[in-house]
């Protein structure tokens, strides 16, 4: 089976949400398939200058084709549009200047997927807000996979996204939040989809006395993974914590790691480290009584997943809906919506030892039983595999014509985002049984996939190594057989 | 730090939650979400609510600052066949008349005049119309305020009601507490004996009698026994109460509208003012407290248990018109002590009794309890007279 990664940015320096999510699908994918991404030359989300060079290369045995940018973003023309389509009834042709505008604009890379997605199973789609995802879509037809990483922003009520989500083969949802939101907004009930998220790659032995020596970091602390922005809800963190300090009862200290982009608090306990790698950042999380995470928007958290990986209760956002949900569904993490609950809920978790210990034991086994890799991996095969046996739907639905873009009847995107269904979900995620070991059964070849139609029958037991187990350290072994090094 | 009922390994989040802003609402009184509050503070009607800032002729001002409605002119103009060719000038007109067949060769006026009819027309129409919109949107303008102005009115009330509903509540759960706390305290004081109880009637009265002098002398000997350190200052007080006296106008000799208490209600009464007066050595104070409320109650429970005439409830069933006097079961200690000690009432009870006392003090009963005046000096109860 042939499938194609297609994104916005890729790289092992690109430490997007989506962009890292998009890297660990592909690599674990290449496992079990040829596996190719298609992406641009960009690495900055905001610019989208062309940095990289176009052509091939090879990122972790993975082969990555690279497609230059056509023009970078001018933010004026996009904040204008942003303003217009997500405010006020517009047109089609308005949200069509929009993704123009937010890009990354590379007609390169839409036409070799139009010219060369004949030669895969399936497209796999990552970011549906993106030029590439909605030109490339239409461009790969049937063979088109959807993992949307919406957000409950506005861009999402855009009219023009609707028949994306109807047309797609299949959509690979992070959270049940999620779904519902798109369901409620494009009607694509019908289309196959699946709860899947992502894994990540914990280590099997973080280190968390190394880490508070190298940073000279004593007593207990509450870490913040991410980016330092208050569209991350960073400025309502810095509110809660220092009236949390005012208080003088927690003895708790905050500790910053990532790229700021806000101005920190001076505190003698909000101490902020920068960026840090992938050791550090775990070592860090293990080292901290919890992890807080006030961002309002996320498709997916990964830095929680990776809390609860390691065994660390959550605080989260409220006003987030899957924060929330993955919280009460995990029973692994606390929720605040004020100043009060803030420091009431951190107050709770650093003081009563047996509730941090029962929400991170629920966590790591939240983790396990729904984003470790085995259950990734199955998840993505099970739906490529339904999908290959599977005819084709119609496809996508025409754009309207000349005329028709220009009419303003589209309603503003944020009116529309507010009408769709909300609030955290509290049916369980899990849709397949955990695998009892990490071989999966070989995807089907092309040829079979037109003539066979009984499922693949799983390998035997008895040669499957050591069952359950997660993957030791960050070493990648890409491009291995089914099952090799898992 | 407050602990959590939660004692499994199957924590519900929910549940911690829900603890957690039940906490949040004992502390701070009211289940509002930041987001609620938030849009409470937005909420412009807000200020017509406060009850102080509500005003009455809402509906009057803005009648008046609302002139009458009148329709607007807007500008229209006339259009006939002849418009075109008219003047003020004869010969002119004539001309214009005369040339019209030339005119036409080169183009129909005609289309041009209708169409500037018709305009004219709609124009009449149209501004007929609005006027008539302007006119019912004026009178519902007038009616929907009118509901505004009701509803900001019952709003406002309500909002008043809620405020003493929420003032009475505060003040019955006080009242409640301290109740408990009451019950509480006589739980732990009194002392079941059950001695007493197969001891005939006469025998027990003995015994109380017995503990009572008992407990008298003891507290006498621990009064003895007090450093005399306020001596100074109650006896400037004492002299500062006695000049007062002497500048107040002394009370009518007659005893006022209180009803004669009965005999014995008196012998109750005088003597504990009278051994007072003989303790302390000043005219009797009495009106003033003299000590807490838990000494009258005992002392009043002793009296009781001297004169073996049963409480004051027996003494009332003896159809005694005044219970002001009478040990005060529906008030508080300091009202019924109050009532008891009362010099009109005495006199009036007592006849020449309270009212040969020369330096009696005229009623002094509203005077408010010092609450860091020392104690006076208790009658001595060997003075106080057996009934």
């Amino acid at each position: 089976m042939k499938v194609a990664v297609v994104v916005q940015r890729y790289g092992q320096a690109i430490n997007g949400g989506a962009e890292l999510h998009a890297r660990y699908i592909a690599e674990h994918l290449a496992r079990h398939a040829q596996v190719e991404v298609w992406t641009t030359c960009a690495t900055d989300y905001v610019t989208w200058r062309n940095e990289l060079k176009s052509g091939e290369e090879r990122v972790n045995n993975v082969p990555v084709r690279r497609f230059p940018v056509k023009h970078e973003r001018d933010p004026l023309t996009f904040g204008r549009l942003s303003e217009k389509v997500f405010h006020r009834t517009h047109s089609v042709a308005d949200e069509l200047d929009w993704l123009e505008a937010e890009g990354p604009t590379s007609p390169g890379l839409v036409s070799h997927i139009t010219k060369h997605a004949g030669e895969f199973d399936f497209c796999i789609f990552f970011s549906y807000r993106y030029y590439h995802a909605f030109h490339g879509a239409r461009a790969a037809g049937t063979k088109a996979i959807l993992v949307p990483t919406a957000e409950r922003d506005p861009a999402a009520g855009l009219s023009i996204f609707a028949p994306i989500f109807r047309g797609v083969r299949a959509l690979m949802y992070n959270s049940p939040e999620e779904r519902a939101m798109i369901q409620g907004i494009a009607g694509n009930a019908h289309v196959p989809s699946v709860v899947v998220g992502v894994g990540s790659e914990i280590p099997a032995n973080p280190q968390p006395q190394r880490f508070r020596q190298k940073h000279n970091i004593r007593g207990p602390f509450a870490v913040y993974v991410g980016r330092i922005d208050e569209n991350k809800g960073c400025r309502e963190l810095f509110s809660h914590f220092n009236a949390y300090l005012r208080d003088r009862v927690g003895k708790l200290t905050l500790v910053l790691i990532g790229t700021s982009i806000l101005d920190i608090p001076v505190h003698p306990r909000i101490r902020h480290l920068g960026f840090l790698d992938d050791a550090d950042k775990f070592d860090a999380i293990a080292a901290s009584e919890l992890l807080i995470m006030p961002s309002f928007f996320e498709s997916l958290s990964m830095v929680a997943l990776e809390a609860w990986a390691l065994g660390k209760p959550v605080l989260a956002n409220a006003k987030c809906d899957v924060l929330k949900g993955q919280c009460i569904r995990s029973n692994a993490g606390l929720y605040y919506e004020s100043a009060t609950e803030f420091a009431e809920t951190l107050r709770a978790i650093e003081f009563n030892k047996w509730i941090a210990g029962t929400l991170g034991k629920n966590g790591r086994q939240y983790y396990r039983d729904n984003y470790d890799w085995p259950v990734v991996e199955r998840k993505y095969l099970d739906m490529l595999q339904r999908l290959s046996y599977g005819t084709a739907p119609d496809g996508f639905e025409p754009l309207p014509g000349w005329m028709d873009r220009r009419k303003a009847t589209c309603p503003p995107a944020a009116e529309v985002v507010a009408a769709a269904p909300g609030g955290p979900s509290s049916a369980p995620e899990m849709t397949v049984p955990r695998p009892m070991g990490p071989v999966s059964p070989p995807l089907p070849t092309r040829p079979q996939a037109a003539t066979e139609r009984s499922r693949p029958v799983a390998p035997p037991r008895s040669t499957q190594p050591s069952a359950g187990r997660r993957p030791q350290g960050r070493s990648r072994r890409s491009g291995q057989g089914a099952g090799a090094g898992r | 730090m407050p602990d959590f009922n939660v004692r499994s390994d199957a924590v519900n989040v929910e549940q911690i939650m829900e603890q957690i802003r039940s906490r949040i609402r004992e502390k701070r009184g009211a289940d509002y979400t930041e987001a609620q509050i938030q849009e409470l503070a937005s909420v412009k009607l807000e200020k017509f609510l406060d009850p102080r800032g509500v005003r009455s002729d809402l509906l009057e001002q803005f009648r008046r600052t609302q002139p009458p409605y009148a329709p607007p002119e807007l500008p229209n103009f006339a259009f006939e066949d002849q418009t075109l060719f008219e003047s003020t000038r004869g010969p002119l007109r004539f001309m214009r008349k005369l040339l019209l067949p030339i005119l036409k060769l080169f183009f129909n006026p005609n289309p041009l005049i209708q169409a500037l009819n018709i305009q004219s027309t709609l124009n009449a129409s149209a501004a007929e119309r609005e006027a008539k919109r302007d006119a019912a949107r004026y009178a519902f303008d007038q009616l929907h305020y009118e509901v505004m102005h009701n509803l900001v009115l019952e709003t406002t009330r309500l909002g008043i009601d809620v405020k003493n509903v929420k003032m009475r509540l505060e003040s019955l759960a006080s009242r409640l507490e301290f109740n408990e706390r009451r019950a509480r305290a006589l739980e732990s004081v009194v002392v079941y004996k059950p001695a007493d109880e197969g001891k005939p009637e006469g025998r027990r009265e003995e015994t109380r009698r017995e503990d009572g002098r008992r407990e008298d002398t003891r507290r006498e000997e621990n009064r003895r026994d007090e450093p005399r350190r306020d001596d100074s200052r109650r006896q400037e007080r004492q002299e500062r109460r006695a000049a007062e006296q002497q500048s107040r106008p002394a009370p009518p000799p007659a005893a006022p509208a209180i009803a004669p208490a009965p005999a014995v209600l008196v012998v109750a009464a005088v003597p504990d003012v009278t051994a007072a007066d003989a303790a302390d050595g000043t005219p009797s104070q009495v009106g003033a407290p003299t000590d807490g409320p838990g000494q009258r109650s005992r002392r009043r429970r002793r009296r009781r248990g001297r004169r073996g005439s049963g409480s004051a409830a027996a003494l009332m069933a003896g159809g005694q018109p005044s219970d002001a006097t009478a040990d005060g079961d529906g008030g508080s200690d300091d009202e019924g002590e109050m009532d008891e000690s009362t010099p009109d009432q005495l006199a009036a009870a007592a006849g020449s009794d309270a009212a040969a006392e020369p330096a009696a003090p005229p009623a002094p009963v509203a005077a408010p309890r010092e609450p860091s005046e020392p104690e006076q000096p208790q009658a001595d109860p060997a003075a106080t007279p057996e009934p």
